[in-house]
């Protein structure tokens, strides 16, 4: 009879615990998903801007092609790199990064060849797009680094006991973080 | 090179110290919109202020919050706001409408932070635009208040169309200020109807064309009154009596935009 009781405790005990566990990962993988998608939709923002910044620096000053193609071309790559949040792998993380970080040096090229243009630093347009890029730099690293803080719960999650035998069990695997820039500008064969 | 458990070890500490840190460097909530940890305002114009920011908060939930800082120790300016505007909350929870204005006097840096739902109110350009034409032109001159007061009339004039208040929150003064408004309509018409009767007749308030200083004496005090149940400003602290009902949890994205003057 107490073996009965025993056995029975012990089987609700490992089937609540298990569950909680499985919820608990289900939650955090949800909550890196959605956090990924506010990733995307920063790095979305900023390049919904730039051709609005290049017709507007190209306009306003006789400014070197080679920078704004460059620019352009950056553009063009970053955005043509996409992570399925399904896959947030840190090989296919990595690459989002350095796509991006790529873009993020020729606006860099550009912003401080434009100091040389006295014109294009007091033009209005400028200037309010120079701003909402900033605003959108600011965002893509708030973004990123609660990217990273709720990876990093997920992560633990699924390494640290009991969860790792549920994690395993269901398949719920390591996923990726931003690293910070410096490392991103000599990058792609570093990993994690 | 580090191995890989080393590396994750290195990047949790790091996680880890950066949440202490976090926790030393960023002061607690406060429980009113203007905070000036430096005194660089007074009493009465962090109370006019403070005044007029709750008033904003009570008609369309927006909250707007002020803090002046010594010193941002080595943050960039952009990234402390939308730290400090993120722990405290600014803004209601489901509307995320917080802005969170911060000055740092020693660094003589500037920020407009503006939450996920102010975004869209108040973009980035028009932050920036607020920075360079309502706030720099008084810092500049030292006139920090009137540079708040300009700054966050803007704020108000391009915010107060997008939210309503809808759950306006009960007071715990209401009743006095209920009081003192019929007290004021009253003398109000009382005055107006003297002023109707030419000065004559009525003996109310003591006849003679001139309104009895009693009256005047009876406004001045409850004015005063309300004033002064702050309390003390000490501590790098402002408050108006407490009729801030509190941050409502509002979320920052870090969009905005910075200045220095």
């Amino acid at each position: 009879m107490k073996k009965i009781i025993y056995g029975l405790v012990g089987f609700v005990a490992l089937l609540s615990l298990s569950s909680c566990g499985y919820n608990g990962i289900v939650q955090l993988d949800e909550q890196v998903q959605s956090q990924w998608a506010q990733v995307q939709n920063v790095y979305q923002r900023r390049s919904d801007l730039i051709p609005n910044l290049v017709n507007t620096v190209k306009g306003a000053a006789n400014f070197e092609k080679s920078t704004l193609v460059e620019v352009m071309e950056a553009r063009a790559k970053a955005t043509s790199v996409t992570v399925d949040p399904s896959k947030l792998s840190p090989e296919s993380i990595q690459k989002f990064q350095s796509a991006q970080g790529n873009l993020s040096q020729s606006l860099g090229r550009l912003l401080v060849a434009v100091e040389n243009y006295p014109q294009l630093k007091s033009n209005q347009n400028f200037l309010e797009l120079q701003s909402q890029l900033e605003g959108t730099e600011n965002r893509i690293t708030v973004e990123r680094q609660r990217f990273n803080e709720i990876t990093q719960a997920y992560n633990a999650k699924i390494r640290s006991f009991p969860d790792n035998l549920t994690a395993s069990m269901f398949g719920f695997q390591k996923k990726g973080y931003f690293q910070a820039e410096a490392n991103a500008q000599k990058a792609p064969q570093v990993q994690f | 090179m580090l191995s890989k458990p080393k590396k994750l070890i290195c990047l949790l500490w790091l996680i880890f110290v950066s949440h202490l840190s976090f926790a030393q460097t960023f002061p607690e909530k406060p429980d009113h919109l203007v905070t000036d940890y430096t005194n660089t305002l007074s009493g009465q114009q962090a109370a006019l202020l403070e005044r007029k920011l709750v008033a904003f908060d009570d008609s369309t939930s927006t909250q707007i919050a002020v803090v002046i800082i010594k010193s941002l120790d080595g943050y960039d300016v952009a990234d402390y706001g939308v730290r400090l505007a993120q722990k405290w909350g600014i803004g209601g929870k489901k509307n995320n409408n917080g802005i969170l204005l911060l000055v740092s006097l020693g660094d003589h840096k500037i920020t407009i932070q503006t939450g996920y739902g102010v975004e869209g109110a108040l973009p980035d350009a028009i932050a920036r635009r607020i920075i360079e034409n309502e706030i720099k032109p008084s810092f500049k001159e030292g006139n920090y208040y009137q540079g708040l007061e300009q700054g966050t009339d803007a704020l108000m004039s391009y915010t107060k169309g997008e939210y309503k208040n809808d759950q306006p929150r009960k007071r715990n003064a209401g009743s006095n200020r209920g009081l003192f408004l019929i007290i004021l309509i009253i003398i109000v018409i009382v005055i107006i109807s003297r002023i109707n009767k030419g000065g004559g007749g009525s003996q109310v308030i003591g006849g003679g064309g001139q309104t009895s200083p009693f009256w005047w004496i009876l406004l001045g005090s409850m004015l005063g009154g309300r004033g002064s149940n702050g309390g003390s400003w000490g501590g790098g602290s402002s408050n108006d009596g407490g009729d801030f009902g509190g941050f409502g949890g509002g979320g920052f994205g870090g969009g905005g935009a910075s200045g220095d003057w």
